[in-house]
């Protein structure tokens, strides 16, 4: 088991990425022009009340400290005080985190389910009806952006033919995930169509390819060529640009949440941006981080375990 | 020979081109009897691959078709039967193995699982009784610790093991016919022999019938009872090996014997008219204790300090100006990274590296501008060399240009003086690789060394990839070109007869190290190491009365035989 050894070694490479990250973070959020007193206070702003805020939140102090504070916070779990929903950040996320992560998961599952029969369709095919058809159908999802393709769903699915809710989210596990579904499938459907493409390519590539015809040479049916051999290779590509695509699926998220009205980290970023409210966007901002470099890790670990080539 | 087991009439392939059909095996026949190995010999392109596919229907493009003859076994016609017919014959009656078992091994699979697979399927038994089967196939093929390596992935192997692997998936459900193409040609010669012993092994315990696909003609000799003789998809000739190779009847045939760079008879001190080096002349490459050593990946925070690998552990060298010296040695053997570290190409860990008087390592800038005026390369892939997008003509231009050593109107002049040298016409100026073949490819490499005006000229594997009578053309042209030029020349090759044809003095490397060295003759007719003597002995000859010796014991096939490859760097 030395080839999974890298999983004691890397979250040690995670530590100056973060710091990195947080760094970033915190400095861009502070470069949005805009004040989060003046926000929050409205129309009742007045030059004392501002300063009374700016020094509550610590806005007042040089950005070096801020940042000092920052970390110092973090080195106790915590991410500071939200300037608009009065409580510690790192609580919000908590309450947030679990539609999101649900979405995204079903959004990955789902686009697989889409992506791997259609693209063996397509490659088995190569060349033949079936192969142009999927292409036609995949080049059209990648030019549909998501929140057009959201809408099309709702109309569609919602209002026309009343199967699926319009907006928000459920109570128990079953409801909740039958209000997932179209924000699931909105997300799927235009990731299936990279997915596709990548592994249609690979596919087509190892029919073609040794492995393939050692196979056949043994007599193996074309079935147990193309599950056993063809499938598994073609994987170790797709795999890799599912973890690059991470970053792109996050901002899918934002997107759909805000466009289904689901309470998740996204619409809560959102909400944050508009108020101006730096804590909670840079608490967002540091999971997202987060996620997507332990995405890439598990994504590692996935490519070792199909590919015993890899070392780490 | 009595009833053959099977029979192939008058089968001709064609390929549907867009400029209309071309028939790329034309009428062929020949028959297979049982437990006889069959040789089909010719060069790239004269279509024994191609026909081998045919015989089980495993066309490599689908605009290939075979447009008549027959294939029958067990009376039936092997062209005309079924999709699931052909697939149980597959496999079930006509193992296959390839060139190449590294690319043809599922990386993903277990090689035990690989073999299993075909035991399943075609036996249609339960997985626990394929296991059993597939490690005693294991252990037929020559692995010597099958329950434990029924476990690894072909990665882990080398590239002997995957080949006794891939044999071994073949074998899987026992045919009686075994397809083998090209199955020892990416394999180095000690071990080449060694799967050249198993096949002949197993032709023996089971009664298998070979086809072996092969361009050398010293293997055909060494193992097979018939030859047949392929060019450009037709038979030529065929026969018992000792008529074909002694009374070779078509002048194909005798130029192909006539191009096989055979070992000459091992005389006793043999004496070979050999210029005395003057000895006040000061070497033009002088190697000393030279150490490359490259990092190991894989370090991580808890394993201590970083691992190196050793590919060239203290090698001391010196060449003269004018001398040819040929460096031999198998995979791993370091020869290509002493080459690259001579020419600056590769970091030098410990050790000097002296061309014509600048030290690569103390006086770097100067020694690395003398070396790129004054050394040139041709490399083993002609077509991997040669940027596809240039003409001949440009890619020469492009070195001239740079050099500045002719003036810029002289150019085309000097490109046509090139490409006269390395004997080609001077219309390939304006071709590209692509349209050229692998020996014109090669020619063109030649003339862009030359352009560099070059004191040294190092040439790694150059001619192993192309086929023996343009082999024999390239050194021919080398030879010519060292007299005339005053070249000096190294030669590194993994063929020993072309470097004892070619060098007057060989370098044998083993790991990094030089084990031997001396005048070519001397070292050929009476090495004295045995490692020499081994790597000497496994060269198939073409006289099929100077049997292959077999394979020595020793540390060599031991480490090949321990089943996990060590890490080493070709």
């Amino acid at each position: 088991m030395h080839r999974y050894k890298f999983v004691l070694h890397r979250p040690l490479q995670f530590l100056p990425v973060l710091f990195g990250i947080s760094v970033i973070t915190f400095v861009l959020v502070r470069l949005i022009p805009g004040d989060p007193a003046r926000v929050l206070l409205g129309t009742k702003s007045t030059p004392a009340a501002i300063a009374a805020i700016r020094a509550q939140y610590g806005l007042d102090q040089p950005i070096w400290l801020q940042y000092f504070y920052f970390l110092q916070n973090l080195a106790h779990g915590e991410m500071g005080k939200s300037i608009l929903y009065k409580i510690d950040v790192l609580k919000l996320i908590t309450t947030r985190i679990e539609p999101t992560l649900t979405l995204v998961l079903c959004s990955v599952l789902l686009s697989l389910v889409i992506a791997m029969p259609l693209a063996s369709l397509a490659a088995r095919s190569n060349g033949g009806p079936a192969d142009h058809a999927v292409r036609f159908v995949s080049t059209f999802g990648i030019g549909f952006p998501p929140f057009w393709l959201a809408l099309m769903l709702i109309i569609f699915f919602s209002v026309r033919l009343d199967v699926f809710p319009v907006s928000g989210y459920g109570e128990t596990v079953v409801d909740k995930l039958y209000h997932l579904i179209l924000p699931s499938l909105t997300i799927a459907l235009s990731l299936s169509t990279v997915l596709i493409r990548s592994l249609r390519t690979a596919m087509i590539a190892e029919l073609k390819g040794d492995v393939a015809t050692a196979a056949r040479a043994r007599g193996m049916p074309e079935s147990i060529v193309f599950w056993r051999h063809v499938m598994p290779n073609s994987l170790v590509p797709t795999v890799n640009l599912l973890a690059v695509n991470v970053g792109w699926l996050i901002g899918g998220t934002v997107v759909v949440e805000s466009v289904f009205a689901l309470p998740g980290m996204g619409q809560l970023l959102v909400r944050a941006i508009f108020s101006r409210d730096y804590m909670v966007v840079q608490g967002v901002a540091m999971v997202f981080a987060c996620a997507t470099v332990l995405v890439n890790f598990l994504a590692d670990i996935v490519t070792v375990a199909i590919d015993p080539r890899v070392k780490q | 020979m009595s009833e053959p087991l099977l029979s192939v009439r008058d089968l001709s392939v064609v390929f549907a081109g867009e400029d209309g059909p071309r028939t790329l095996i034309d009428s062929l026949s020949f028959d297979l009897g049982k437990g006889e190995i069959l040789g089909l010999v010719g060069e790239s392109g004269s279509g024994k691959s191609l026909t081998c596919r045919s015989l089980v229907r495993l066309m490599p493009s689908p605009k290939l078709a075979i447009t008549s003859g027959t294939v029958m076994l067990d009376g039936k016609d092997l062209t005309t039967v079924s999709e699931a017919d052909i697939r149980e014959v597959r496999g079930r009656d006509i193992g296959m193995i390839f060139q190449n078992p590294t690319s043809h091994l599922d990386p993903l699979m277990r090689i035990g699982d690989q073999i299993a697979e075909g035991i399943r399927v075609h036996r249609g038994v339960d997985s626990k009784e394929a296991r059993a089967v597939a490690l005693d196939i294991l252990a037929q093929v020559g692995f010597p610790h099958p329950a434990r390596q029924y476990n690894g992935y072909p990665h882990e192997f080398s590239g002997g093991m995957r080949q006794r692997a891939m044999i071994g998936v073949a074998l899987s459900c026992d045919p009686r016919i075994l397809i083998a193409d090209e199955p020892t040609t990416a394999l180095d010669v000690t071990i080449q022999a060694q799967i050249l012993r198993l096949l002949m092994d197993l032709r023996e315990s089971r009664g298998l019938s070979v086809i072996l696909i092969t361009h050398d003609l010293g293997i055909v000799a060494q193992t097979c009872d018939r030859i047949a003789v392929l060019r450009q998809g037709r038979l030529l000739e065929i026969g018992d090996k000792r008529d074909v190779l002694g009374r070779p009847q078509h002048p194909y045939t005798q130029n192909l014997i006539a191009s096989h760079p055979s070992m000459p008879e091992r005389q006793a001190l043999a004496v070979i008219a050999q210029e005395p080096v003057p000895l006040k002349a000061r070497p033009l490459v002088e190697i000393d204790d030279l150490h490359v050593r490259f990092p190991v990946t894989g370090r991580g925070l808890f394993s201590g300090g970083p691992r190196e690998f050793a590919a060239v552990k203290g090698v001391s060298l010196q060449v003269m100006p004018g001398e040819t010296v040929g460096i031999v040695g198998e995979s791993g053997s370091g020869k290509s990274t002493l080459a690259r570290a001579l020419l600056g190409l590769t970091p030098i860990s410990e050790g000097h590296v002296t061309f014509d008087g600048a030290d690569i390592v103390t006086e770097r800038t100067k020694a690395l501008r003398k070396l790129r005026r004054e050394t040139a390369m041709v490399f083993q892939d002609p077509y991997n060399a040669l940027n596809p997008r240039l003409t001949i003509g440009a890619t020469l231009a492009e070195v001239l240009a740079v050099q500045e050593s002719v003036p810029k109107e002289r150019i085309p002049e000097r490109i046509g003086e090139l490409l006269d040298l390395v004997g080609l016409e001077r219309e390939f100026a304006s071709r590209k690789p692509l349209s050229m073949s692998g020996g014109q490819c090669q020619r063109a490499g030649i003339a862009r060394a030359l352009a560099v005006n070059p004191k040294l000229i190092v040439a790694d594997e150059c001619v192993a990839a192309l086929d023996v009578t343009i082999q024999a053309q390239i050194v021919d042209l080398f030879r010519d070109l060292k007299q005339r030029l005053n070249l000096t020349l190294l030669f590194i090759a993994h063929d020993l007869a072309i470097v004892r044809n070619l060098c007057e003095r060989v370098v044998v490397m083993y790991h990094g190290q030089i084990v031997e060295e001396g005048p070519t003759e001397d070292v050929f007719s009476a090495p004295r190491e045995a490692y020499t003597q081994a790597l000497i002995d496994a060269i198939p000859d073409i006289d099929p009365d100077k049997p292959l010796v077999s394979p020595r014991g020793g540390d060599a096939l031991a480490e090949e035989t321990s089943g996990l490859v060590t890490g080493e760097i070709s």
